[in-house]
């Protein structure tokens, strides 16, 4: 097969002499052209071509100190933002640093471009210093790569890489970039023709009318909707359809916010740590109404006992999604919120009689109401966020690390559009809290960002401290310490007869006097009374700031559905 | 044979074929192509790539699952989403009827 460009030649045009360029000014030019304000990166040998350049730009370069910082960083900038995200980074271990974040990106369908240095042409292969094959190596959990052969094919290729990031269902793009490459000068310019795999713009209109009738004859209907509302900018046409219809609402972790909280037909997050009415609700139901959302088993828990009377409407612009798991009545792929808008079932009126089926749900929901009251001295950290967001201005975006706080922050926390919520759900990656959640400020600036991390995540990218500071970003940090991996230390509990085996985190840092030697200011809460005050000083702090909680080592999260079982099995504390 | 796989967990649940898929002559489509394949629950059986006249490349691979919930039209699916790919389908055996 062809090796020399990513398209054969007969596919290009090429211009000729242009101004002489190095490739490296090629690619950053490119970028530039792309509307891209803020890349994160790290510098290193292979990639020192195009930190050459950078002061050439307009580009704003936010050096972070570990390159999976960068990566996770450029995602929270992409899902505050809407726009592709840019991470840089060199060859060898920088580029097997961006991994993690890649993987990430890839699973929650985040756009980012990542662009890797690479040793020269000629020794790719001969296990050179700082080699590794990161095109092999990422191929899995990328939506598309490239390795730059010519610098003249940088411009069409980056423009085609954000191009193929962003649409349909968005995703990581990978471009390695040899040295060889970036420093060589050409005054050739390379057109790539437009890629012609353009999603479908919406279901064919007979699935419509299908989806429609399902609709009609349902006594027991109900939308279960995910990521892909916020994804596909359907959050508008989805409020107006449930207006329209008053059909009841689940969500998926990803999904939060695209109702919001309060909203009087949403029954909350379903799954494994989902609320009751959310499951029972997913369990009885006749028709499910999937939207945006791909029946992950976290949500579904046992496959072949999720929603087991129900017949299934599908739409995602993922089409390998519809059927995948899940055998679907009609399937509407293409675009989610042009599908949304044209389902009318009962033309521009509610569905008419399914008020036992939303009296039971509703009811369902008001018993099962949280209760905030905990017994107890510790700090109990579901209120706390539940009065923090309450608290925190109406703009306010929450990332998250994951483990037990992360599913508090699902459960208590106020949202009322999902860019609102930043957390790594389909990867679970410890580690993305403090780097997303800077990249989400930088990305914008004039909302407040607040990070939920827990003792055990915080220590995965903590050297991003180091970022906030150097910037003066002021990123809210709120850091609910137990001294334990409280996520595996709950399921040993409960799974594994107590054995508790290496769960214990006794030995931490003092997390306020570590985050002050990074210039951070920092404060420790240890008792309930000591909350208000906190969340004060951390809401009213101008720059960075880390508010250390003391919570209850042996406080869980539940429900729990425990794994390979039914969503109607829920555990309670 | 591994102690995992002769775990019945990895026996085959019987789904498999010979797909044929179109392919742009890109760097990196067939790789991308076949670890697709693979991750997605399938061994191969045979592999055969041939270039057409006009430069694209007739990859036909003869695949067996290994086990799970599997199913050709989703691994079609998922095989066009790659960029370069051009098609996926299943190729099944002609009816003796068609072949009369």
């Amino acid at each position: 097969m062809t090796t020399a460009t990513q398209f054969t030649k007969q596919q290009t045009e090429v211009f000729e002499n242009r101004d002489p360029k190095t490739g490296a000014l090629l690619l950053l030019e490119a970028i530039e052209a792309q509307g891209v304000d803020i890349i994160f990166g790290y510098p290193g040998g292979a990639i020192m071509p195009v930190y050459d350049v950078l002061p050439r730009t307009s580009l704003t370069h936010i050096l972070c100190r570990h390159e999976q910082g960068c990566g996770m960083a450029a995602i929270g900038y992409a899902r505050a933002t809407g726009k592709v995200g840019t991470a840089l980074a060199t060859s060898g271990p920088g580029a097997t640093n961006l991994v993690t974040a890649i993987a990430d990106a890839y699973l929650d369908s985040v756009p980012v471009v990542f662009i890797t240095g690479q040793v020269p042409s000629d020794l790719m292969g001969t296990d050179a210093f700082q080699e590794v094959d990161i095109v092999g190596i990422t191929m899995p959990i990328v939506k598309h790569s490239y390795i730059a052969r010519d610098p003249a094919d940088l411009p069409g290729m980056v423009a085609e890489a954000y191009f193929i990031a962003a649409e349909g269902r968005p995703g990581p793009v990978l471009i390695d970039l040899p040295k060889d490459v970036a420093n060589a000068v050409t005054t050739e310019r390379h057109r790539w023709r437009p890629y012609p795999k353009v999603k479908p713009e919406m279901g064919q209109s007979q699935d419509i009318a299908a989806a429609e009738a399902l609709m009609r004859a349902a006594k027991k209907p109900l939308f279960y909707i995910g990521g892909g509302i916020a994804q596909g900018d359907g959050v508008t046409e989805l409020r107006e359809l449930v207006e329209r219809t008053q059909i009841p609402v689940v969500s998926t972790l990803k999904g939060l916010g695209s109702l919001p909280s309060d909203h009087p037909n949403y029954l909350g997050m379903l799954g494994m740590h989902g609320l009751r009415a959310a499951n029972y609700a997913v369990q009885e139901c006749d028709l499910l109404i999937v939207a945006g959302a791909r029946f992950d088993d976290r949500a579904t828990g046992k496959l072949d006992t999720f929603a087991p009377e129900a017949k299934v409407i599908h739409m995602d612009i993922d089409i390998a999604e519809i059927n995948k798991l899940r055998a679907v009545n009609v399937g509407l792929d293409g675009s989610l919120k042009k599908n949304l808008a044209a389902l009318d079932p009962f033309d521009g009126g509610a569905a008419p009689n399914i008020s036992d089926w939303t009296e039971l749900c509703y009811s369902r929901r008001a018993m099962h109401e949280w209760d905030y009251d905990a017994p107890g001295e510790f700090v109990y950290a579901p209120k706390l966020l539940h009065d923090l967001s309450r608290r925190a201005p109406d703009s306010a975006i929450f990332t998250c690390d994951v483990g037990q706080h992360q599913m508090w922050v699902a459960q208590h926390c106020y949202f009322d559009d999902p860019k609102d919520h930043i957390t790594s759900g389909g990867l679970g990656t410890m580690g993305f809290g403090i780097p997303a959640g800077l990249g989400a400020k930088l990305g914008t600036p004039d909302r407040t960002v607040i990070t939920v991390t827990g003792d055990g995540s915080i220590m995965m990218n903590i050297q991003e401290l180091a970022t906030l500071n150097r910037y003066n970003i002021p990123l809210k940090i709120v850091l609910l310490d137990n001294s334990v991996l409280g996520m595996v230390r709950q399921w040993q509990e409960v799974f594994f007869d107590k054995n508790y085996s290496e769960t214990t985190l006794d030995d931490n840092p003092d997390f306020a006097l570590l985050a002050r030697a990074f210039q951070i200011d920092a404060f420790t809460v240890n008792t309930r009374d000591e909350v208000d005050a906190g969340i004060d000083r951390l809401l009213s702090t101008d720059g960075p700031v880390l508010m250390h909680v003391k919570i209850d080592p042996g406080e869980n999260v539940w429900p729990l559905v425990p794994p390979g079982r039914s969503n109607a099995d829920m555990m309670e504390r | 044979m591994t102690e995992l796989q002769r775990d019945k967990t990895f026996e085959s649940s019987g789904v498999g074929g010979t797909l044929k898929i179109v392919l742009h002559d890109v760097s990196g489509t067939l790789l991308r192509t076949l670890g697709t394949i693979e991750r997605r629950g399938y061994d191969y059986r045979d592999v055969h790539c041939t270039q057409r006249v006009d430069g694209d490349f007739d990859l036909l691979v003869r695949i067996e699952d290994i086990g799970g919930p599997r199913n050709l039209d989703i691994l079609c699916k998922q095989l066009e989403r790659l960029y370069n790919v051009v098609s996926a389908e299943k190729v099944g055996r002609r009816k003796r009827a068609e072949r009369a």
